[in-house]
């Protein structure tokens, strides 16, 4: 069946992505407004926009289930695009647009159910012998069962969410004196993201590479990858940059991994955009770790170098229709890398700065993309994700992508709050980094200065303040009548009209 | 009346950073600016897109003041920020003498570093806490991060329960300082 029109069940950068598709495909999008946003700017992308802000449920509008497909049955919406968020990764939101004769853009919630489940998942990867970590190969029920399984595997290990992802629910542990403290906080920190506080344990690698695989299925049984992704980069679980190819890879591992990738995605006939996430150690053995049946954040990396929108094929798929390409197609062109603007606060731990986008300023060029979600007066609220915009950079080498990304960050300016761009900067001009031997412990072990800062950085700051106080103290010494009445007024207009006295 | 620009002689701040590094900078507004006896040459420009950036060494560098609250600055060169306060020569005497003669507290006071909810409390009131101990979780955009102890000590008080909303900077716990 052709998909005429589309609800997006999600905000931000992601609805704008693909509403982009969507267009180009002659598809009517239909997006969800919340009170939590009223005038956010993927509103203005969508063609018709279902207002829930009169939600007065405890679930956040964008996990509310019943009422999107509800929503959707009501606008005879032929399909719904759930994004990256929760509902992307749950199986019952696919079963309930399946009975409903709606078109879930994704992949069958048979295997969004197995592969969400970390247990099942690894049972899959182990029956197609791809390497899997030592662990307790289920949940576990108590701390004390915990301990005594991470005595067999040998300290450190880790604990994981059986449903999570992301980084929530996931805790290190060193020693066994730590195995009650770390057990309840991931247990608790599951439940509440993801209503499912089931954990396991396995041994932990200190300081792998995260690598993940791109892959592409369609209803025929035919599956391909295109290529891998280098998530090293990351705080707290969480990645920060990303770029594709991987410079740890050749091509032989790139073969074997792809292969791994594809044969655990064949087992659950898989079908749509997946990711097959790997750790790699020092010694450049891979290990399954999970598969998000979901697009993610970073596929524009993959995007850029294949030439391929994974969106445009995600809805194909769904309407049924057969992969025109073949793994032998797919060409690995130049490099690209993604940097995530976050409106964090990196000198303060990176924690959420909040308020008023007062101005934004893109680069522009051939070789660069940008998947923004906001713009002039947008307002970064604590209800979502503190990623605002994602900012991509091809470079016919990785040298060039690197030096490329760093001329783009320089013109990226964004006025009214702080976010991540002194730290990507910081990254892309360290050593390691360029040198592409680096790990996930990068940024806590490498890093020195979490932000980047010039050498005249400080000086500049120091006059600026001095200008604008010595401003306001000359108007109170030339005046003595304060026509502004203590409004707040530019330190540069206050210049001109003090010269002109 | 015409009113007279005081021109005749030279004008000195002290920019006196977080960190205690100081910049004398000499004439803010003329062509002559100096810093730490340095002649520079600084522009500052607003652009038409409503950005304000300085012009030093043929570099653009993108400014922001983010807070002022009588002499104490926050601001903003390429995303980062640094806090002063600007001083005259007789205030920063003031300063300098003040900062000498300061009670040494004993008291430590831990704020909420960012905002978002208490789930959970880790310590009761009275009890003693080891610097780097966990005394709060604190969860903020859906991950629960631990509060750390600053400083060896006895809780004195807690100011939030369970389940309470905190912004940034609100105080959550008092310890007074003990040595370990």
């Amino acid at each position: 069946m052709k998909i005429k029109s589309l609800l997006i069940a999600n905000r931000g950068e992601i609805t704008i992505r693909i509403c982009r598709t969507a267009k180009k495909l002659g598809i009517k999008t239909y997006g969800i407004k919340t009170s939590k946003e009223p005038n956010a700017y993927y509103l203005t992308f969508l063609d018709e926009i279902i207002d829930f802000s009169d939600s007065l449920e405890d679930i956040p509008e964008f996990l509310d289930v019943e009422r999107i497909v509800y929503a959707a049955k009501t606008h005879k919406i032929n399909a719904i695009h759930p994004g990256y968020g929760f509902l992307a990764e749950s199986p019952y939101f696919a079963q309930r647009c399946e009975e409903e004769g709606i078109i879930f853009i994704g992949p069958s919630p048979q295997s969004i159910y197995k592969m969400g489940n970390k247990t099942i998942a690894k049972q899959i990867a182990n029956s197609q012998k791809v390497p899997l970590l030592k662990g307790s190969h289920g949940n576990l029920s108590s701390p004390k069962e915990t301990r005594e399984i991470a005595g067999k595997i040998g300290y450190p290990v880790i604990l994981k969410a059986a449903a999570g992802g992301g980084g929530r629910g996931m805790r290190i542990v060193e020693k066994s004196s730590q195995i009650e403290k770390m057990y309840k906080l991931a247990s608790t920190e599951a439940e509440k993201a993801f209503n499912d506080s089931s954990v396991f344990i396995e041994k932990y690698v200190r300081n792998p590479k995260h690598i993940e695989f791109q892959i592409i299925g369609d209803k025929h049984g035919n599956i391909i990858h295109l290529g891998e992704r280098e998530c090293s980069v990351q705080r707290k679980h969480q990645k920060l940059i990303e770029e594709s190819p991987s410079p740890a890879l050749d091509e032989n591992l790139r073969k074997t991994m792809g292969d791994a990738a594809i044969n655990i995605a064949m087992a659950t006939k898989y079908y749509s955009a997946g990711t097959v996430e790997f750790l790699l150690d020092d010694d450049n053995k891979f290990y399954f770790m999970e598969m998000n049946t979901r697009i993610q954040v970073e596929h524009s990396v993959s995007e850029e170098i294949t030439g391929l929108d994974i969106i445009e094929l995600q809805i194909k798929i769904a309407q049924g229709e057969e992969l025109e390409i073949k793994q032998k197609d797919i060409k690995m062109k130049g490099w690209a890398i993604e940097c995530r603007i976050n409106a964090e606060d990196v000198q303060a731990g990176f924690s959420p700065y909040l308020g008023l986008i007062d101005k934004v300023q893109y680069p522009r060029s051939k070789n660069i993309r940008i998947d923004t979600g906001i713009t002039d007066s947008s307002v970064v609220t604590p209800y979502f994700d503190s990623m605002i915009a994602k900012l991509i950079v091809h470079g016919e080498n990785r040298e060039k992508a690197i030096s490329n990304s760093l001329n783009a960050l320089n013109k990226f300016w964004i006025k009214g709050i702080k976010t991540t761009i002194p730290f990507c900067k910081s990254v892309l001009m360290h050593k390691k980094f360029k040198s592409g031997d680096f790990n996930t412990s990068f940024i806590e072990k490498e890093m020195r200065l979490l932000y980047h800062q010039d050498k005249d950085d400080e000086m500049l700051a120091a006059y600026l303040a001095t200008f604008d106080f010595a401003a306001a103290l000359e108007t109170d010494r030339t005046t003595h009548i304060d026509f502004e009445q203590g409004k707040n007024i530019s330190p540069w207009v206050l210049n001109k009209r003090l010269r002109s006295l | 009346m015409k009113l007279k620009k005081s021109k005749e002689a030279d004008t000195e701040y002290i920019a006196v950073s977080s960190q205690n590094k100081k910049y004398k900078i000499i004439n803010p507004f003329s062509e002559n600016i100096k810093i730490n006896s340095k002649k520079v040459d600084i522009k500052i420009f607003d652009d038409e897109n409503g950005f304000t950036y300085i012009l030093y060494k043929r570099k653009k560098y993108l400014v922001e003041i983010v807070e002022k609250s009588q002499n104490k600055y926050t601001v903003l060169i390429n995303g980062v920020s640094y806090t002063f306060s600007i001083e005259t020569p007789i205030s920063y005497k003031r300063k300098k003498y003040l900062d000498k003669n300061k009670l040494k507290s004993k008291i430590e006071l831990i704020g909420a570093p960012m905002p978002g909810k208490i789930v959970d409390i880790l310590i009761d009131s009275g009890a003693k806490v080891k610097e780097g101990e966990a005394v709060l979780i604190l969860e903020a955009m859906k991950m629960q991060n631990e509060i750390i102890a600053p400083v060896s000590g006895i809780v004195k008080k807690i100011f939030v329960r369970r389940e309470d909303i905190v912004n940034k900077e609100d105080v959550l716990v008092e310890i007074e300082k003990q040595k370990s």
